[in-house]
C-alpha cells in the first residue's frame, strides 16, 4: 500500500499534492511561531498604564524581581489593598472580575506573557544588580494595557545583549557567553 | 483493500505522523501557554519563585527522626532530613521520603463520615458525636487506642483520662511487635533492675554480635543505627568493625555482615551463652554464673553451627576492646525469646562495655520523661481485645494504629470490635479500620499537622522533636486534638477541665513552654512564644548532653540463665519467619513508590513473597514463581515462592506489609498478610512469639509470576535445582 501510494507521489498531481502538503505545513509552523509571539487572553484586561502612572513602581507588585529568579505576579491581597478604597471597583464591569475572585477567595489564573522556556536558567535578581531598568527588556509599560513582549525574547536577543555589556573585557564576556551561564 | 499493512509500515506512518504533530504543537502557543495562579494571601516570609523550608518530625514510623521538607507556592515538594536532629543527622529512610506520596494519596479521608450515610458530616455534628461519646458514657466504658509514637496526642488523652478517670490510652503498632519491644526492655529490667529501651553504639564498636537485630531494615530506629553502622565500617582514623549477624533468614543487615550465622531458629539463647562461656574462658577468671550452666558442645550440635566457628567468634568477641551484643527481632519473638534477650545482653555485660562507646546503654529519656513508656505488648492487646469482646468498652477511639491489619486475626480485634458499640477511627486514609468503624474523623496527614513527639532511642540525647505543618490542609480534615479539645468542652465538667485550652497549638505551647528554663538546651529564649518559634524553626529541642544511662554491671552476670530451646506451635515441619518488610511495613502499602521500590534482598516489588531454600525447592518439585499454600496452627495463606538460597532448608519466610483488603487503591487486593497465620503464642515477657512457629507447605499447582528487577534466572538459577 505504502508503495502505491509513493508511486501516485510522483505523478504530477502527487508533486502539487506533496507541495501543497508542504505549504500547509509551513504555513501552520510559522503561524504556530507567530502565536508564540502574541500577548495572549488574559482574565483581567490589566492596564499597566494606568497603575504606572499613578507613580506605582514596578518593584512593588513584582518585588520578586530583585529577590530572585521569578518577578512573580502579586496576590489579589495586595491588589486589594488598594482597590478596596477606590469606589470604581465596585461598580466597573472591568474590574468584577478582581472584585468576584477576593469575594469568592479564588485565584486569579494569569497567563504569563514573558516566560522562557524550561532549558533556560533565568534570573532576574542578576540582571536588576547589573544595573539594568524593567524597561529594557520589558519595553516601556506607560503606554502597555495588556502586556506585550516589546521584541522576540529568544537566544540571540539574550547574547546581543550580553556581548555589548561584556564589552572589551574577555573574561567577563566569557563568563556572559558560556552555555552554562543560562543553561545548567 | 488487498495489500497487507505491514508493522514496518504501520512505523513509518506513525513516525511521521507524530513528527508532524511535534513540529506544529511544539511550535504552537500551546506549549508557551501556561496558567499561573498567585497566592490569594502570600504569607510575608515567602518570596516568589523561592521555596520555602520547613523542620518538622517524620510521621511515617515511630522513631521520630527529623525532616526538612521543601515547599514551593505553598506545596510540600520534597523531603529530606534535618541536618540538625540529633537522630538522623540529614538522613531519611525511604518511608520517609515517600511520605509525599502520603499528603498527595487520592484515597485520603477528605469529611468526616458517618457509616452508611451517602453525604459526609459536618465537624459541628462530629465534635458532637464525640463530646456525647465521652459525656453519656461511664469513664471506664471509654477507651483509646493510638499508634506507636509518644507524641503530644497521647499526653493530650492521657491528661483527659487522667482527669476524668477514662481508660489510660494504650498505644501499639505492628513494628514493635515484629522488634518485641516488650522481651527487650523487661530483659533489661531483669537484668538492670530498671526497664528501658537498651541503646546500642554500633558507630563505636569493633565486633558486634547481632541476634536476629535487622537494624538497618526496620528495628527500633533503622536510619540511626544504619549511621552507626556507617561508623563500624569506617576505617580511616580506626580499625574497620566486623559484624556477625546471628539469623535463619538473611535480611539486608545479614547481607551487609561479615558473617552470616544461619542457625536454627530456637537455639539462639543456647548459642549466645556458649559464645559467652567460651568468650569467658578466654579472658580467663571464674566463669560467670550466667554461662556456667550450658554445654557447649550440645549447643554446637543443636544449632547447627560448627564447634570453630563459635570458638572463633566467641575469640574475636574476647579478644575486642569494642565487643558489643545486640538482641532483637525473631530472635526474641520465640517462646522463650526473654531467655535469649537476656544471654545476649549478659554477653555485654561479659564485654564490659556498659556506658562506654561502642557499648550498651540504656536509652536517654525525652527531655519531658521520668521513665520509659513502652508501647503494648501482644499479650496486652489481647487483654485489651477480651475486654472489647466482654463487652467493658462501649466506646473505642483509634489514632495512628490501624489494628484490623497489624494485629494477628487470631487475637479476635474483629470479633471483639462488634461488641463495642460505637468505634471511632480518626484515619487519615480509608483504611480497614476506618472502613469497619462507625465514623471517621479524619486527622490531617502528618505534614499538614502540629506536634511533637518524644525519641524513644537511637539518639544520645534527650530529644523532643517538634511538627508543624508544612502545607496548609488540602481537604476538610481537622487535628485529632482539636477535635478532642472541642468536644471535651462541649462536654463540660472534668473534661474541660482536663483540657483548658483553646486549640491544639495552645496545647503545644503549655507543654513546650515547661521547658523554657532548662538551662542545657539546644536553644534557649526569654519568653515562650519565641521558644514556641525557635523550636519550629529547628525542628525539636534537645539537651546538650548524654542522656543515656550506663547500666549497673554487677548483677547481670550473676543470674543463672536458662539456655532452653525454644517450643514451636503448630505440626509443620518448617520453621516460619515473618519479617517487616523495610519499605512497606505497617503503612507503607499506599505510596507507589514504596511499591515500586525492590526489597533489598530479593527485588521482589507490589508483591508477597515465600522465601524458601533452593534444595528445599528441589525435594518438594517447587520452582520459584509456584504458589504454595502455607498452612500454620491458626490459619492458610496462598503465595508464591521465591527460590532464596539465604535461607536454612528448613525455615521459611515471609515478608509483612501488603494484604490489605482497604487503605486504596495501591495497597488493596495486593499480596497476603503473614498476621493470618500467627496463633496466640507469646513469650514470658507478653510479646507475640510470631516466629515461634512451624508450618506446613502444599503445592497448589498454580504459578503467578512476581514481578522482580532482578532476573529469575539471573545469578541464582544456575544448578540450583531448576530444570533447564
Amino acid at each position: 500500500m505504502i508503495k502505491t501510494f509513493f508511486d501516485w507521489l510522483k505523478q504530477p498531481m502527487g508533486m502539487i499534492a506533496v507541495g501543497i502538503a508542504f505549504l500547509v505545513l509551513f504555513s501552520v509552523a510559522a503561524f504556530g511561531l507567530y502565536q508564540t509571539q502574541q500577548a495572549p487572553e488574559q482574565p483581567i484586561q490589566f492596564p499597566h498604564k494606568t497603575h504606572v502612572a499613578f507613580g506605582i513602581q514596578c518593584l512593588y507588585c513584582h518585588p520578586g524581581a530583585s529577590k530572585g529568579p521569578s518577578a512573580g505576579i502579586p496576590t489579589q491581597e495586595k491588589c486589594w489593598a488598594c482597590h478596596n478604597q477606590i469606589q470604581k471597583t465596585q461598580t466597573s464591569a472591568l474590574l468584577a472580575p478582581l472584585k468576584d475572585a477576593v469575594i469568592g477567595n479564588t485565584p486569579i489564573q494569569w497567563v504569563p506573557v514573558a516566560i522562557v522556556p524550561d532549558f533556560v536558567q533565568f534570573n532576574h535578581r542578576a540582571h536588576i544588580a547589573a544595573g539594568r531598568n524593567c524597561e529594557e527588556c520589558h519595553g516601556d509599560l506607560t503606554q502597555m494595557t495588556i502586556y506585550e513582549n516589546p521584541q522576540v525574547m529568544n537566544m540571540g536577543w539574550c547574547l546581543n545583549c550580553h556581548v555589548e555589556a561584556a564589552g572589551e573585557d574577555q573574561e567577563k564576556l566569557i563568563k556572559l557567553s558560556d552555555c552554562g551561564t543560562c543553561h545548567y | 483493500m488487498s495489500e497487507q499493512f505491514s508493522r514496518r509500515d504501520f512505523l513509518k506512518l506513525a513516525g511521521l505522523g507524530a513528527a508532524t504533530t511535534a513540529v506544529l504543537t511544539g511550535c504552537g502557543p500551546a506549549s508557551r501557554y501556561v496558567k499561573r495562579e498567585p497566592y490569594m494571601e502570600m504569607p510575608e516570609y515567602t518570596a516568589t519563585g523561592q521555596s520555602t523550608y520547613y523542620a518538622t518530625t517524620c510521621r511515617e514510623c515511630a522513631a521520630g527522626c527529623g525532616l526538612v521538607v521543601r515547599t514551593h507556592q505553598g506545596r510540600a515538594i520534597k523531603t529530606e532530613g534535618n541536618a540538625n536532629h540529633p537522630l538522623n543527622l540529614g538522613k531519611t529512610c525511604a518511608r520517609g521520603q515517600a511520605s509525599l506520596q502520603g499528603l498527595y494519596n487520592p484515597d485520603r479521608v477528605t469529611d468526616p463520615i458517618k457509616a452508611g450515610s451517602p453525604l459526609p458530616m459536618d465537624w459541628d455534628a462530629a465534635i458532637q458525636v464525640v463530646a456525647d461519646a465521652l459525656k453519656n458514657n461511664k469513664p471506664e466504658e471509654v477507651a483509646f487506642l493510638m499508634g506507636m509514637a509518644p507524641d503530644h496526642l497521647f499526653d493530650l488523652v492521657s491528661d483527659l483520662a487522667k482527669e476524668t478517670g477514662m481508660n489510660a490510652p494504650i498505644r501499639f503498632g505492628a513494628l514493635g511487635m515484629f522488634e518485641a519491644r516488650a522481651t527487650l526492655s523487661q530483659a533489661a529490667g531483669n537484668l538492670f533492675g530498671e526497664a528501658g529501651l537498651p541503646y546500642f553504639d554500633v558507630g563505636g564498636a569493633q565486633v558486634v554480635l547481632s541476634f536476629g537485630a535487622n537494624f538497618l531494615e526496620t528495628w527500633l530506629s533503622p536510619v540511626s543505627y544504619t549511621r552507626g553502622f556507617t561508623g563500624l565500617r569506617e576505617a580511616q582514623t580506626k580499625q574497620r568493625g566486623t559484624l556477625v549477624q546471628f539469623e535463619a533468614r538473611m535480611s539486608a543487615t545479614g547481607g551487609k555482615a561479615d558473617e552470616w550465622i544461619p542457625l536454627r531458629p530456637g537455639t539462639e539463647a543456647l548459642v549466645a551463652l556458649a559464645i559467652g562461656k567460651l568468650a569467658a574462658e578466654i579472658k580467663g577468671g571464674a566463669m560467670p554464673r550466667a554461662f556456667a550452666g550450658v554445654d557447649v558442645l550440645d549447643a554446637a550440635s543443636k544449632s547447627g553451627i560448627k564447634l570453630e566457628t563459635l570458638e572463633h567468634i566467641a575469640g574475636m568477641f574476647a579478644n575486642s576492646a569494642g565487643a558489643l551484643a545486640i538482641p532483637g527481632g525473631a530472635a526474641l519473638g520465640q517462646s522463650n525469646g526473654l531467655e535469649v534477650a537476656e544471654a545476649v545482653l549478659a554477653l555485654n555485660a561479659l564485654a564490659d562495655n556498659f556506658g562506654k562507646p561502642g557499648g550498651m546503654s540504656i536509652s536517654a529519656l525525652a527531655p519531658d520523661q521520668t521513665e520509659y513508656h513502652r508501647p503494648a505488648s501482644a499479650k496486652e492487646m489481647q487483654d485489651f481485645i477480651q475486654k472489647m469482646a466482654g463487652g467493658k468498652f462501649k466506646v473505642l477511639f483509634v489514632h495512628g494504629v490501624n489494628p484490623f491489619f497489624e494485629l494477628p486475626n487470631s487475637l479476635g480485634f474483629h470479633s471483639a470490635s462488634k461488641n463495642v458499640a460505637q468505634l471511632i477511627s480518626f484515619s487519615t486514609f480509608r483504611d480497614e479500620t476506618a472502613r469497619e468503624a462507625n465514623y471517621v474523623f479524619p486527622d490531617h496527614h502528618g505534614l499538614e499537622a502540629w506536634g511533637y513527639q518524644r525519641v524513644a532511642t537511637g539518639a544520645m540525647q534527650p530529644v523532643l522533636s517538634g511538627a508543624q505543618p508544612v502545607v496548609s490542609p488540602f481537604y476538610n480534615t481537622r487535628a485529632t486534638a482539636d477535635v478532642m479539645i472541642a468536644a471535651a468542652q462541649l462536654a463540660g465538667g472534668s473534661f474541660a477541665q482536663a483540657l483548658p485550652y483553646a486549640d491544639e497549638v495552645e496545647f503545644l505551647q503549655t507543654k513546650v513552654a515547661s521547658l523554657l528554663g532548662e538551662a542545657d538546651g539546644s536553644f534557649s529564649a526569654p519568653n515562650p512564644q519565641t521558644f514556641m518559634a525557635y523550636f519550629q524553626q529547628y525542628g525539636g529541642w534537645w539537651r546538650n548532653m548524654d542522656g543515656r544511662v550506663a547500666p549497673s554491671a554487677s548483677g547481670a552476670l550473676n543470674r543463672s540463665i536458662k539456655g532452653d530451646m525454644a517450643e514451636f506451635a503448630g505440626e509443620g515441619e518448617f520453621f516460619f519467619i515473618p519479617f517487616v518488610s523495610p519499605t512497606l511495613a505497617e503503612a507503607g502499602a499506599n505510596k507507589p513508590w514504596l511499591q515500586e521500590l525492590p526489597d533489598p534482598t530479593t527485588t521482589v516489588m507490589w508483591n508477597t513473597w515465600l522465601e524458601m531454600n533452593p534444595e528445599t525447592a528441589h525435594e518438594l518439585h517447587i520452582e520459584n514463581d509456584d504458589v504454595v499454600r502455607v498452612v500454620s496452627d491458626a490459619g492458610a495463606l496462598e503465595l508464591p515462592v521465591y527460590v532464596y538460597p539465604a535461607i536454612r532448608p528448613d525455615t521459611v519466610a515471609m515478608p509483612f506489609g501488603q494484604g490489605h483488603t482497604a487503605y486504596g487503591r495501591y495497597a488493596e487486593g495486593r499480596g497476603v498478610n503473614p498476621n493470618d497465620l500467627l496463633g496466640q503464642h507469646f513469650n514470658e515477657a507478653g510479646d507475640l512469639a510470631f516466629a515461634g512457629m512451624k508450618v506446613k507447605i502444599e503445592k497448589t499447582g498454580k504459578k503467578r509470576p512476581l514481578s522482580r528487577l532482578e532476573s529469575i534466572m539471573g545469578v541464582y538459577g544456575e544448578g540450583l535445582g531448576e530444570e533447564h
